[in-house]
């Protein structure tokens, strides 16, 4: 069938187009994280370094404290997700296996947090997180310091439960049988050692989805650590350092050193992610289609 | 209280101590600082009372509001079923084929790597006299365009990275849904004569409708707090976000600068409730489209 | 189930306690917030000088780009965490010492700024007729330019006049087949309200107008003289001698034959120019009516939350009013002259610095001074400049005439000047 060869055939090359499209700026990084500055700034555009530049990354570590950079992001985003991982579990589990009354109005309730734009809780928030008592010279009334302000529990708290966490564990804990709960009651097992014991192994793979998408989308965050990392640059996450690597470099004489500062922020980060595919894909095909 | 309703809100708690005090406590705060003149540096209590006027502000006198406003209504309503749409093409042509994971894999990449450096490399890409972007349109005999450093281009560049970069996510949720169509639907439809357009048309769709619905209302409540494309795009290289001359200026955007730039948190509370109301709109008709297509969950 | 409650609770407690911060340090720790262009070699040999004569105190930098630091001053106050010692901006310190972020200076500190400074800097740290810092720096605006590009157009001298400017830069501007600029004949500072605004206002001010009325209730730059001064912008836009995508920080690259420049550009320009710095040239801008020029000052202050207050305006002091040296001046003075690049404010540094000040580049800077007027301290001085900064562009880029760019800009400025000054 030739008409039929003929789709095949411009299915192709519109896969193509796009997938160059795709590929092409992460290619155009890495050429010109190794580019002179000369190079980058040549009329007609040189694609390939002629000599690679591999100081570039030398000169961008020793300017910019990336692994710091790496290692905020670590906590933030590993502190989220650890407590997201908890907190979903035990509420997913509180609403797919026990029944009470007000039951569907908190998982109703818990869904419709999804619906608020997230600046509506921005300022009260970071305003709550400097008069937290006890903490950060505060005295028990949450004044004369600045609370929680300059920790990474700033960060971590305001996103240490998600609804969307919550929703995807209680759909998956629907599908566990209800006799294998009973069993465990027969033999005298106490509730949190069935959570501890037997729902929490059996839902290793929802876990490993949550955890993941929540990692990788607390990863990329970065307009509430843009926010506390304002007056705690000790804090600076990835997100935000690259941002600053405009700032820290001057874009309009250093943008080799940025790009270079660039591939090191992204690369790794991102083939990790993408071996990581399969979960997220799940994640999200999780959330709408199937219920 | 029986004890295992006892257990079950033991086991909801945390849950409902963060939204109480994350949620619920900041919200209303959120409104009533809508009403006052708050600077962050005195007592939130002793804030003076100024009625409704931080509202008025916004919606009279504040140009760059109303900019906002619009710019996000514009990003919104053109990035998402662009997107959608163009995730449905590519969905539909890469199923079936035989290296599928490899092109998944290609359109994946940019969903995952983080926005700011997406900007960042785009904003490169851009750059009038020796952006990559340029110089291809001149290798085709086209003249440059200035992109982001002119205010009748500035958004729609952002646009266009704001689709390449999501269109992967899209893509995947769909790609998920076409492949929970039973085999036999295609089986059946072939028996019948039914091939390519018509078969998309009359069994893909319908039976993507829950998906693409998903992907769409979605896509619009996170287009309409677009952020991190907009910093990394105007700042570096105008010096200040949303420009040049307010026209990639948005809604979070520019609360985030009358709160933390202009310390004006009362006026900066309104704006938040503005868009809420927005958002809470468009999430009112994404729950009976999600109700139409099937999805009773929700 | 009583065990998760426990655990919960400890987990919160050994957080909170993770936070306090540690007892405090024996030393008396002195935050000293800069910006990063202030933050040049020789500043840290100052601050050990000064530990070491007082063993008892330790001075620590907080260092912020520009582009961020009035942001991150205002957002650590609002933290909690606010500096002792801040440079900033004067424009500034309008909404600074109205916020309660800067703390007023003790009498001795106000009598010294009146007496021993140069008055544009005094004008500079006097917000509501009351000082409140140390001037530091001073910057005005001149014309750099290429000698070697000039040469090649046939010229020898920079331009004295506008319209001779405007003529130049036509002949000057080179452009490859596709229509790209690929040399520029001017190009217009960008980026910030500051870029923006000051050479309009040097050329308004040239042109025999006025910015703001005196007592700051109204705006006075849409007059005929204002509309005439952007005119004269667009001119050189209409005439293709520049267009928005000119970058004046392409100026080391050769691609750009005159732009208008402050002294702060003098180190950056030598390194990144290295031999061929010796084509830089400087002139006064080119005059329209009449010679001027815009000027701005930076100073020197103190938190109002800051615990160690006396001893954050002895560090200053010493610092900044101390004459030392051979040539006699202030450590601030060498400071500001051989490294950083600006213009020293107070009297006695700027009349014993005439090698820095002599030199290719900031001599003419010197001469301008007394062409030079300060931008007024007026309240929302930001937010008033980010506002005309958009109108000038908007006419920039052809959407606005340059009347209606400034009226337009004028009524959205009255109606804020209308709430502070009444």
């Amino acid at each position: 069938m030739p008409a039929r060869r003929a789709k095949r055939t411009i299915s192709t090359v519109i896969l193509v187009l796009c997938g160059v499209t795709m590929i092409l700026p992460f290619a155009w990084l890495l050429a010109s994280a190794l580019k002179t500055r000369a190079e980058l700034v040549a009329v007609p555009p040189v694609w390939i370094p002629k000599a690679p530049q591999w100081g570039n990354f030398v000169a961008v570590i020793g300017e910019v404290p990336l692994f710091a950079y790496y290692l905020n992001s670590l906590i933030v985003a590993g502190g989220i997700s650890f407590s997201v991982l908890m907190t979903s579990a035990m509420a997913g589990f509180a609403l797919a296996k026990y029944d009470f009354r007000g039951r569907d109005v908190v998982f109703k309730g818990i869904l419709a947090t999804m619906m608020l734009p997230s600046f509506i809780f921005i300022i009260p928030v970071y305003y709550m997180m400097r008069r937290v008592p006890l903490a950060g010279g505060n005295d028990w009334l949450g004044l004369g310091g600045y609370g929680l302000l300059h920790s990474h529990l700033s960060m971590i708290l305001p996103f240490a439960v998600s609804a969307w966490g919550v929703f995807l564990m209680r759909q998956f804990m629907l599908g566990i049988p209800d006799s294998l709960l009973d069993a465990a009651r027969i033999d005298g097992a106490s509730e949190g050692r069935i959570f501890w014991n037997i729902i929490l192994p059996l839902t290793k793979p929802a876990l490993a989805t949550v955890g993941i998408f929540t990692f990788i989308s607390q990863w990329n965050n970065l307009f509430w650590p843009l926010v506390i990392a304002t007056s705690a640059p000790e804090l600076t996450t990835l997100t935000v350092g690259l941002k600053m690597l405009a700032i820290a470099f001057d874009p309009n004489r250093n943008s080799h050193l940025i790009l270079a500062g660039l591939t090191l922020g992204i690369l790794p980060v991102t083939f990790l992610f993408a071996s990581l595919q399969r979960y997220y894909v799940k994640g999200i095909a999780m959330t709408g289609i199937k219920d | 209280m029986s004890k295992r309703t006892r257990t079950a809100w033991l086991f909801l708690l945390p849950v409902l101590i963060f939204y109480a005090i994350f949620l619920v406590f900041p919200v209303l705060s959120s409104f009533f600082l809508s009403f006052r003149e708050w600077n962050m540096l005195t007592p939130p209590l002793q804030a003076p009372n100024v009625g409704w006027s931080n509202y008025k502000y916004i919606f009279t006198e504040d140009r760059v509001f109303l900019k906002a406003l619009s710019n996000t209504f514009i990003y919104a309503m053109v990035t998402v079923p662009v997107s959608t749409a163009l995730s449905i093409l590519l969905a539909v042509l890469v199923y079936g084929r035989r290296r599928d994971g490899f092109w998944r894999l290609l359109f994946f990449l940019p969903t995952i790597t983080t926005p700011v450096a997406i900007g960042m490399v785009w904003m490169y890409l851009y750059r009038p006299n020796y952006g990559l972007i340029n110089s291809i349109l001149n290798a085709f005999g086209l003249h440059s365009l200035d992109w982001l450093n002119n205010p009748a281009t500035a958004l729609l560049s952002i646009m266009i990275t704001a689709v390449w970069a999501g269109v992967g996510t899209n893509m995947l949720i769909l790609y998920a849904g076409l492949k929970d169509i039973p085999e036999t639907y295609y089986e059946a439809a072939a028996i019948d004569g039914a091939h390519g357009w018509r078969r998309f048309w009359y069994i893909t769709f319908p039976l993507l409708k829950p998906a693409i619905l998903f992907v769409f209302v979605t896509g619009m409540i996170a287009a309409w707090q677009v952020f991190d494309f907009i910093v990394a795009m105007t700042a570096p290289a105008l010096g200040k976000a949303g420009g040049p001359i307010n026209s990639t200026m948005t809604m979070v955007l520019y609360m985030y600068q009358t709160a933390f730039e202009y310390l004006n948190m009362g006026r900066a509370s309104a704006m938040a409730y503005v868009l809420f109301v927005i958002v809470l709109g468009i999430s009112l008709v994404q729950l009976r489209l999600f109700r139409r297509g099937g999805i009773e969950s929700y | 189930m009583r065990r998760w409650v426990v655990v919960f609770m400890a987990i919160v407690a050994l957080a909170a306690l993770a936070v306090s911060p540690a007892l405090a340090a024996e030393k008396i720790k002195l935050i000293m917030s800069i910006h990063t262009d202030f933050n040049r070699e020789g500043l840290d040999d100052y601050i050990r000088a000064y530990e070491q004569l007082h063993p008892e105190i330790e001075i620590v930098k907080e260092v912020t780009p520009f582009e961020d630091y009035l942001k991150k001053i205002q957002i650590a106050s609002v933290s909690g965490r606010g500096a002792d010692i801040y440079h900033v901006y004067s424009l500034w310190g309008v909404e600074l010492a109205k916020s309660g972020i800067l703390d007023a200076p003790p009498p001795a500190v106000k009598n010294d700024v009146r007496k021993n400074y140069v008055p544009v800097a005094v004008n500079g740290v006097t917000i509501n007729g009351d000082i409140w810092g140390i001037p530091t720096e001073i910057d005005n605006y001149a014309l750099v330019y290429n000698k070697r590009l000039l040469r090649e157009g046939g010229y020898s001298e920079p331009p004295r006049t506008w319209d001779e400017l405007v003529e130049m830069a036509k002949k000057l501007t080179r452009f490859d087949s596709n229509g790209n600029i690929k040399q520029y004949g001017f190009t217009f500072l960008a980026g910030w309200e500051s870029a923006v605004v000051h050479p309009f206002l040097a050329m308004l001010w040239s042109n025999g107008g006025e910015f703001l009325s005196a007592d700051f209730k109204k705006a006075l730059f849409n007059s005929p003289q204002g509309v005439e001064a952007l005119e004269a912008q667009l001119k050189l836009f209409r005439e293709k001698g520049t267009d928005v995508n000119g970058s004046v920080w392409d100026f080391p690259n050769g691609n750009i034959a005159m732009m208008v420049m402050a002294p702060w550009d003098e180190n950056n320009l030598k390194t990144t120019m290295g031999e061929r710095y010796a084509d830089v040239g400087v002139a006064p801008i080119p005059v329209m009516k009449k010679p001027a020029t815009a000027l701005y000052t930076w100073f020197a202050g103190v938190g109002k939350s800051s615990k160690h207050k006396k001893e954050a305006w002895d560090f200053l002091m010493w610092l900044t009013a101390q004459v030392q040296g051979p040539n006699q001046t202030t450590r601030m003075g060498d400071y500001l002259a051989q490294r950083v690049g600006a213009i020293p404010s107070r009297k006695i540094d700027t009349e014993n610095h005439p090698k820095e000040l002599n030199d290719q580049y900031t001599a003419t800077f010197i001469r301008e001074l007394k062409n030079s007027i300060a931008e007024p301290n007026v309240a929302q001085g930001a937010e008033i400049k980010i506002i005309l900064m958009n109108e000038i562009m908007a006419a920039w880029y052809g959407k606005k005439d340059a009347r209606a760019a400034l009226d337009d800009a004028a009524s959205q400025i009255n109606a804020i000047l209308a709430k502070h000054y009444k």
